[in-house]
């Protein structure tokens, strides 16, 4: 694998037992099964994929509207249109697979078999090198968000997967939780690797001219630039508690984004929206990373998680 | 279902048969207002384009935003310069329309499928409402290069929201109007026109593009004629990859299997109109 412009500065990390040659990972639900930015965004500064959240079976997803856009961010509530398990293996990890990324597979369940069923079939799976537990999407009628709320459920559908699997196990946590440091507590405990943080708030919009909301499913899940003090401030909460090796995200745009969320903790973070609205991103805030470790005199870019100083920057 | 779509000489793209897709930066050249809310912008890209009629470009405006904005490629120039038709309806299309000529946006395109030009001896017969007839002008002036000729109606609301009638008429084609309150052409729907322009075809192939209710209404008397009909649309869209799938329409999926949310960004915006499940989908955009 190149490292593009860091001759100077190893880019690699280790998280959950993967070293990833970049700290940047694609997050689930923006980046298709993998393959599909190969055209217009630099594979070489991603560090691995964490494609769209799977279920057993495909499922068709929520009614049209599914977005809009708020400042400086979007809501979604796509409602985790997917394809399946089994067709993903079938037809859309290979496509990934032979662009040499990492791939963490994401997984969606309605109930706790359902999270047990999918590890056993991706533990059996070749090309699969980690699992994020989606235990936190705000748009499904059923599990989702429930799952991600509650310490206890937390736990619980971490340790079915812990028990599915040898591979990683990495739950995405959601933000409505009132205690994620908590919920993080709780599921090392059951056996999770690392933790990734956050998924999309709860959010809604309404068109006052029509009275109606903006969105089928009427709540969704607000994602960008606007999330990203809020995630941050999330992601020093859980990461201070040290238990677990924290995957950041929410909002990255840029280097200095990024280097946030590495300050406070995260040891590695991921890039969503803002694949959406520049597949330059990638190149842009992996360089501005290389660029800052150098100006730094940072010799290993993973020297910089949690690595924010006492007092304030005046 | 399959027959007319045998009938217009081709399956439903694949995105494998497309031109490869590149973020590029384009700089506004020339602008031209053609109505109180609605201009033709002209931008130079940094690097040559190959787009095919029907395809459409994700447009970044600084202040326009967080997200980008997708816009069909009206006319491809000679030298490389590229079209779009943009009428004003919110943050977005307001940014695009007031960038001072000089100044630069990324273009991430050409994204999405194609109008496919009829076999010979089918006449193209094109309905278009208002903004939606950007897409033809570049069709019309692959027609034109072929030395073919089709029937253009184009409908709007007021004499005003005719856009670019002109152009067709150097394409040579038989451009016939219709407006909602009677201040040019027929007044009524544009739909009206349709029984006429398809007896005058012979044997006619349907292309529309424009609001739901005209797509409907064409799809209807496309089906009872039995003429194949290909249609343009388009949703509220977050990043025109396929990813993101907010732009998604009901349909029956290409191969013919059950019906499905299909994305209007990479499965389309170009249909053949009997994939789309009209009785569920059409929304509002």
């Amino acid at each position: 694998m190149s490292e593009p412009g860091a001759a100077t500065v190893d880019m690699g990390v280790e998280v959950a037992g993967l070293r990833l040659p970049t700290p940047l990972i694609a997050a689930s639900g923006t980046f298709g099964y993998g393959d599909e930015y190969r055209e217009v965004a630099d594979y070489d500064c991603i560090g691995a994929i964490s494609v769209k959240g799977l279920y057993l079976e495909p499922r068709e997803g929520c009614p049209p509207p599914r977005i809009w856009e708020t400042p400086s961010g979007m809501l979604n509530a796509i409602g985790l249109q997917e394809v399946g398990i089994r067709r993903f293996l079938a037809d859309k990890l290979p496509a990934v697979r032979a662009l040499g990324k990492i791939v963490i597979a994401n997984i969606c369940g309605s109930s706790l078999e359902e999270y047990g069923e999918l590890s056993r079939i991706l533990d059996q799976a070749e090309g699969v090198s980690a699992i994020e537990v989606n235990i936190s999407c705000p748009n499904v009628a059923e599990g989702g968000i429930e799952f991600g709320c509650d310490p206890d459920m937390a736990a619980r559908a971490t340790e079915v997967v812990r028990r599915g699997t040898r591979l990683p196990v990495i739950p995405k946590l959601s933000p409505s939780a009132s205690d994620m440091a908590a919920v993080a507590r709780r599921v090392a405990e059951a056996g999770a690797d690392a933790v990734s943080l956050i998924n999309t708030i709860p959010a809604m919009a309404v068109d006052v001219e029509t009275r109606r909301p903006r969105l089928a499913n009427v709540v969704g899940g607000l994602s960008g630039p606007a999330v990203r003090p809020i995630a941050v401030r999330m992601v020093w909460e859980v990461a201070r508690g040290g238990r677990l090796p924290v995957i950041g995200m929410g909002g990255i745009a840029n280097a200095g984004d990024a280097l946030e969320f590495l300050l406070v903790g995260a040891a590695a973070v991921q890039i969503g929206t803002m694949n959406f609205v520049d597949p330059g991103v990638w190149r842009r805030t992996y360089d501005g990373l290389a660029a800052y470790c150098r100006r730094h005199e940072v010799a290993a870019l993973r020297d910089l998680t949690g690595a924010m100083r006492p007092g304030t920057a005046g | 279902m399959t027959s007319s779509t045998e009938a217009a000489g081709r399956p439903a793209p694949s995105r494998a048969d497309l031109l490869p897709r590149a973020d590029l930066a384009a700089t506004l050249v020339a602008r031209d207002q053609l109505s109180p809310d609605a201009q033709l912008l002209r931008f130079e890209s940094e690097a040559p384009l190959r787009v095919l009629p029907g395809q459409f470009a994700m447009v970044r405006v600084g202040g326009g935003g967080l997200l980008r904005r997708p816009y069909s490629y009206c006319d491809l120039l000679d030298d490389g310069a590229f079209t779009l038709l943009v009428k004003e309806v919110g943050v977005g299309t307001r940014a695009i329309m007031s960038l001072p000529v000089g100044a630069e946006v990324s273009s991430l395109g050409p994204l999405g499928t194609t109008f496919e030009l009829p076999p010979p001896d089918r006449t193209p017969v094109i309905v278009a409402g208002g903004v939606g007839i950007a897409p033809f002008v570049l069709f019309c002036r692959r027609l034109a290069e072929t030395g073919r000729r089709g029937i253009v109606l184009l409908g709007g609301r007021r004499r005003p929201d005719l856009y670019l009638r002109d152009a067709f008429e150097r394409f040579g084609m038989d451009v016939r109007v219709a407006t909602e309150d009677g201040s040019a052409g027929h007044h009524g729907f544009v739909t009206a026109l349709l029984d006429a322009a398809l007896a005058d075809a012979g044997q006619p192939a349907l292309y529309s593009c424009g609001p739901t209710g005209m797509l409907l209404k064409v799809a209807e008397l496309a089906t009872a004629a039995g003429v194949p009909h290909q249609v343009s649309i388009e949703r509220r869209m977050g990043c025109g990859m396929g990813c993101c799938l907010g732009c998604v329409v009901w349909a029956r999926s290409p191969s013919g299997g059950p019906e499905e949310y299909l994305r209007s960004c990479t499965e389309g915006p170009v249909f053949e109109a009997e994939t789309i499940a009209w009785d569920r989908d059409p929304h509002p955009l």
